[in-house]
């Protein structure tokens, strides 16, 4: 063992390579990685999905099957109780192996929902670890297991032992597993994406838990994500990941500050923060991360790199910018001092996506007059001068729950319980919530895809509002032919197996806009405008990758050249480079064409990025209304404050000083009484529990609304004050980036 | 968990009482009284008028005919209850005595084969998933897929004919000797059965295990694909544990659930084997009596067989509340 890395070190991966046979042929998945985590330290491996990050941390406990996977090269040391290991070496040897996994290294994963067995209690799965590992008795393993449930935070932990996965919610079985995973106490943590899955307030404790657990039980984390701004807030070095490759290692400051290589730049810069001006462009990295098969000779990122050079066809040098900072690519490799103190503001930058750049000049938007929601609060409804696209009035969805053989009904889902929202032409309206508050049902009674229980739609095709309430499906259908709209996800809205031409042009036929040969040019021209290929038409969607789908379900949406947008999460399942540049797109058409948009999304510096006005919603009920800048500095709710608390922010060292949130949301099946949102509010008071604040304008400011009891009184807090605290590094950083010209 | 069982257990009686009323409809169905027709038939037989008289006499009493359908049904479901399961006029006899002896063996039977191939196949199931793509993977992948195309008809007649041919053997066909045949139940006579009766099971059971094979084997990858496996390894556990502990049980539900579905399968396929291997089952006698046109016989079975169905169903609903939380929860 005298190549043992220093004591210091809790992990040390030195040049791993991992490749996969497969009959398509041999794929390096880890390319010469090399990363080290000390004691006591977080570090975070960021990068987009297939870059490798999943295999590099699964390997180091042998979590990946071996075939079909080669372990070519490299050394993997884990600190372990008998001394620095190395693992790769243990794969054949299950039993050395196994006697690490739980002990020295846990692991936490992406997806809580589904890494709780669901057919045992949560007590004896917990137990079941300790008794592997240790020569105890049932009983104090139980002991034990409710205490470290006690840590994590979940509420009366002896009653969690006899529970079932089913019965906890997202964020409690992440605790769970958290425990699970550090009930041995293990001196190293793998989080593989640890809060994806989870909404960004249960997102937002379970970063503070594994803050918190570090400190008390002494450990180290190596959490991998493809958010930048959770390794902003929880690291203390990053390393970005492309390609199998490691393309940067620093200090998160460092990092975030300067950073070097051109695509961590790129991430960065495509990231829509709370700081940057909303409905622009983001930079945004061309093209896609390519498959493996595919992966560029000499350095990997060189065929989507704004400042690639013929020298780029070499594998790039590792480059130490300075003690703790160091890069894999060219542009410093000949620089006589790289680590001059103005670097950062002499490092090249990524341009803007190739062709939409050109085609579009970044959007200047007009303000637009604001218009106040018609409420029950006695305001008068604007004047119906053809200016509204859209009005919804006291909408509400009510589900019914049916029990039992005869399906009797024992109670109600108000996923929508009386909302009121305007749109006027041309206007974002942003709609942003939790899992559970209703934004998608708001955006399915829109286009009428599920029937209102109660309200009244209105709707503006290209004059006057019409009522769509109660109309038939198939004046509908005339009038739908108005309304666009893109979901989620690309694969499961689009029809697998319909073409790329018929997919996109069925709605003209539908409509009987277009048939035979007029379908294929206007898809062609449809297909242009989105940013593809007229000449993939004949395509499959499964041929696209899945930002290529998003804009193949937008040319759809966009088909019958409609005036509204309705776009559900359009971008949550896409990777953050591929999600600017489809933001950048819906931004773009908006402005060519015209769109009025409603725009559903879950994270509020997305919204923000591309609305004109915000609405929160909480429980089924707007709880804030207004500008979209005014409400993420001035936010008049409180939930609105914990949204904006809850977004990770890419500002090392920035640490959010608010409350968050407590505990799970409710089950909207039995919301709470009086403020729905008393249960989880810093700032509830006794009256919060007993009358339901109505949305009503603050004083003073006719265009932003609250439902609130204290609005006019409390001080919340958003987040320019706080941008304004730090050092302006970010905010520069990426207005220096487009600022300067590429070499 | 109560009213779980409470449910299920309704669920069964109003299963039970649909099949009961339609088989009661089919009975009702033919034109012309039932009493007609048998007095006509007894008259062809020369059975004693007298006889004739009382045996009309009693069946209209039995079952109410002439009274209201309600009343009818009633009282028809009632001596099915009570085990009189109406007369075959094929036979000639009451229909109970016909089922009898083949009745149960036919039970046994059928639990017998699917005892054999839960043995067979859940171990057989669970290894190629864990071994996929080995030699032991693709043997029985092809052999699953042999035993589930070949009709089990096609494999009885291959019995007969080796078993002949090569053994010399004349006894191959049914299920018991012939000094047996019509013997008592002895010690000397099950033990008779038991040498033929695992052929049967394998013929019968053939084509379910190559299914059930294939589903293990294709539930234990979903199953060992899931999050939560790789939490179980990454307690330290053995392999032995993940796959029985954790993947197991999670896996085998829908064979479980399968269970109560299989019954009429394997009768079904029974009645095929019965008839190429001559056995005294329920099948063949279903088969004759509607093709006899027999429907006091053919709906008395099918009430039976319904009836053997539904029990199992409802035992494997049981099974599955025991094992799966979720549903213990869901009511
Ligand atoms: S400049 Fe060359 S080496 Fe550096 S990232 Fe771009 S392509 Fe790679
Ligand atoms: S009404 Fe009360 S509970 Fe509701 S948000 Fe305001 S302070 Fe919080």
């Amino acid at each position: 063992m005298n190549n043992a890395p220093d004591s210091d070190k809790v992990l040390d991966i030195r040049n791993l390579e991992v490749s996969f046979r497969s009959i398509a042929g041999t794929t390096r998945a880890v390319n010469g990685v090399s990363l080290d985590v000390r004691s006591g330290e977080i570090v975070g491996l960021v990068g987009e999905s297939g870059c490798g990050k999943s295999v590099t941390i699964r390997s180091i406990v042998g979590l990946v099957p071996s075939p079909p996977a080669r372990f070519e090269n490299g050394e993997i040391w884990l600190r372990t109780r008998r001394g620095m290991t190395e693992t790769v070496s243990l794969f054949k040897d299950t039993k050395a192996l196994r006697q690490i996994r739980g002990r020295d290294v846990s692991m936490i994963f992406q997806e809580p929902m589904r890494s709780v067995h669901p057919m045992m209690t949560i007590g004896k799965q917990i137990t079941e670890g300790i008794l592997e590992h240790e020569v105890v008795d049932p009983a104090e393993a139980y002991e034990r297991t409710i205490e470290m449930l006690d840590l994590v935070g979940l509420p009366n932990p002896a009653g969690q032992m006899n529970r079932y996965a089913h019965e906890l919610s997202g964020g409690m079985r992440q605790r769970a597993l958290i425990a699970l995973a550090l009930v041995c106490h293990p001196q190293l943590l793998l989080a593989d994406e640890p809060t994806t899955a989870l909404d960004v307030t249960i997102q937002a404790q379970i970063l503070e838990l594994i803050r918190d657990l570090r400190e008390r039980m002494s450990m180290s984390v190596l959490l991998i994500t493809h958010n930048m701004g959770v390794v902003a807030n929880l690291a203390d070095r990053i390393s970005v990941m492309y390609l199998g490759k490691i393309v940067e290692t620093g200090t998160v400051e460092e990092i975030f500050k300067e950073p070097a290589h051109p695509y961590t730049q790129g991430l960065l810069a495509s990231m829509p923060s709370l700081f940057s001006q909303p409905k622009t462009h983001l930079q945004s990295l061309r093209g896609v991360v390519p498959e493996l098969s595919m992966v560029p000779k000499g350095c990997v990122f060189a065929d989507r790199c704004p400042h690639v050079m013929p020298k780029c066809d070499e594998t790039p040098p590792v480059v130490e910018l300075r003690a703790d900072h160091s890069t894999a690519c060219w542009l410093y490799a000949d620089v006589e001092e790289p680590h001059g103190p103005d670097a950062a503001t002499t490092l090249p930058a990524p341009s803007d996506d190739g062709a939409q750049a050109e085609s579009v000049p970044s959007v200047d938007v007009i303000q637009l007059t604001r218009s106040e929601p018609v409420s029950d609060t006695g305001e008068a409804p604007p004047v119906d001068d053809g200016s509204v696209q859209l009005q919804i009035e006291n909408v509400a969805l009510h589900y019914p729950i049916l029990r039992g053989l005869l399906r009797r009904q024992v109670g109600t889902v108000r996923a929508v319980d009386g909302v009121d929202l305007t749109i006027r032409r041309g206007e974002t309206l942003g709609l942003v919530g939790e899992s559970g508050c209703g934004k998608t049902s708001v955006g399915r009674l829109v286009t009428r895809l599920v029937e209102p229980s109660a309200g009244r739609l209105r709707f503006g095709a290209d004059g006057q509002l019409e009522e769509i309430t109660h109309i038939s499906q198939k004046e509908m259908k005339r009038v739908r032919r108005s309304m666009g709209m893109v979901f989620q996800d690309p694969l499961s809205s689009l029809n697998a197996r319909m073409n790329v031409r018929n997919i996109v042009g069925e709605p003209l036929m539908l409509h009987e806009i277009a048939r035979g040969k007029a379908v294929d040019e206007r898809v062609g021209e449809l297909l242009e405008m989105v940013g593809l290929r007229a000449a993939h038409q004949s395509r499959f969607p499964h041929a696209f990758s899945g930002g290529q789908r998003q804009r193949i379900a937008i040319a759809r949406a966009l088909a019958t050249e409609p005036s509204f947008l309705v776009a559900d999460e359009p971008v949550s399942a896409l990777d953050v480079s591929v999600q600017a540049q489809i933001l950048n797109l819906l931004l773009t058409l908006q402005e060519q064409l015209s769109l009025s948009m409603l725009f559903i999304a879950h994270d509020i510096a997305v919204v923000r990025h591309v609305s004109d006005r915000i609405a929160v919603m909480y429980l089924g009920k707007i709880v804030e209304l207004g500008n979209a800048l005014e409400i993420c500095v001035r936010p008049i709710h409180p939930y609105t404050e914990a949204l904006l608390a809850s977004i990770p922010l890419p500002m090392p060292g920035l640490e959010t000083v608010r409350e968050l949130p407590k505990g799970d949301l409710p089950d909207p099946a039995n919301p709470p009484t009086g403020c729905r949102f008393h249960t989880r509010c810093p700032y509830s008071q006794p009256i919060c529990a007993e009358e339901e604040p109505v949305l009503r304008p603050l004083s003073g400011a006719a265009d932003h609304f609250g439902a609130c009891h204290f609005q006019d009184e409390l001080d919340l807090q958003g987040v320019e004050e706080i941008g304004d605290l730090s050092p302006p590094a970010v905010v520069n950083a990426g207005e220096n980036m487009s600022n300067t010209q590429a070499t | 968990m109560k009213t779980y069982i409470l449910q299920r257990f309704i669920q069964m009686i109003i299963v039970m009482l649909v099949v009961m009323l339609v088989s009661f409809i089919i009975v009702e169905l033919p034109p012309g009284d039932f009493l007609t027709t048998l007095r006509e038939q007894l008259t062809e037989q020369n059975v004693d008028p007298k006889v004739i008289d009382s045996t009309v006499e009693m069946y209209r009493a039995r079952y109410g005919l002439g009274e209201n359908w309600v009343i009818r049904f009633g009282k028809w479901a009632w001596s099915l209850m009570k085990g009189d399961m109406g007369y075959s006029m094929q036979h000639n006899r009451p229909a109970s005595e016909l089922m009898g002896e083949r009745l149960s063996l036919t039970m046994w039977i059928s639990i017998a084969t699917l005892v054999f191939m839960f043995i067979v196949a859940v171990p057989i199931g669970m290894l190629s998933a864990i071994r996929q793509y080995s030699a032991w993977d693709h043997s029985f992948t092809f052999l699953a897929l042999l035993g589930v195309s070949v009709p089990s008809f096609i494999t009885a007649l291959v019995f007969l004919l080796l078993s002949v041919t090569l053994l010399g053997a004349t006894t191959v066909a049914g299920l018991f000797s012939p000094e047996y045949v019509t013997a008592e139940w002895s010690w000397a006579k099950f033990v008779d059965m038991l040498k033929h009766v695992w052929i049967i099971l394998f013929i019968v059971g053939l084509g379910d295990t190559a299914g059930t094979i294939r589903v293990m084997r294709a539930r234990m990858l979903d199953t060992l694909g899931e999050p939560y496996i790789d939490t179980a390894r990454m307690k330290g556990l053995s392999s032995a544990k993940v796959y029985f502990r954790h993947a197991l049980r999670v896996a085998i539900n829908p064979i479980i659930s399968s269970i109560g579905m299989r019954f009429p399968q394997i009768i079904s396929g029974s009645t095929i084997v019965a008839i190429v291997l001559t056995l005294p089952l329920i099948g063949p006698l279903l088969l004759d009596s509607l093709l006899g046109e027999d429907v006091y016989l053919a709906c008395s079975i099918l009430v039976v067989l319904t009836l053997a169905l539904v029990i199992g169903n409802f035992l494997a609903d049981l099974a599955l509340a025991w094992l799966d939380p979720r549903i213990r929860f869901e009511s």
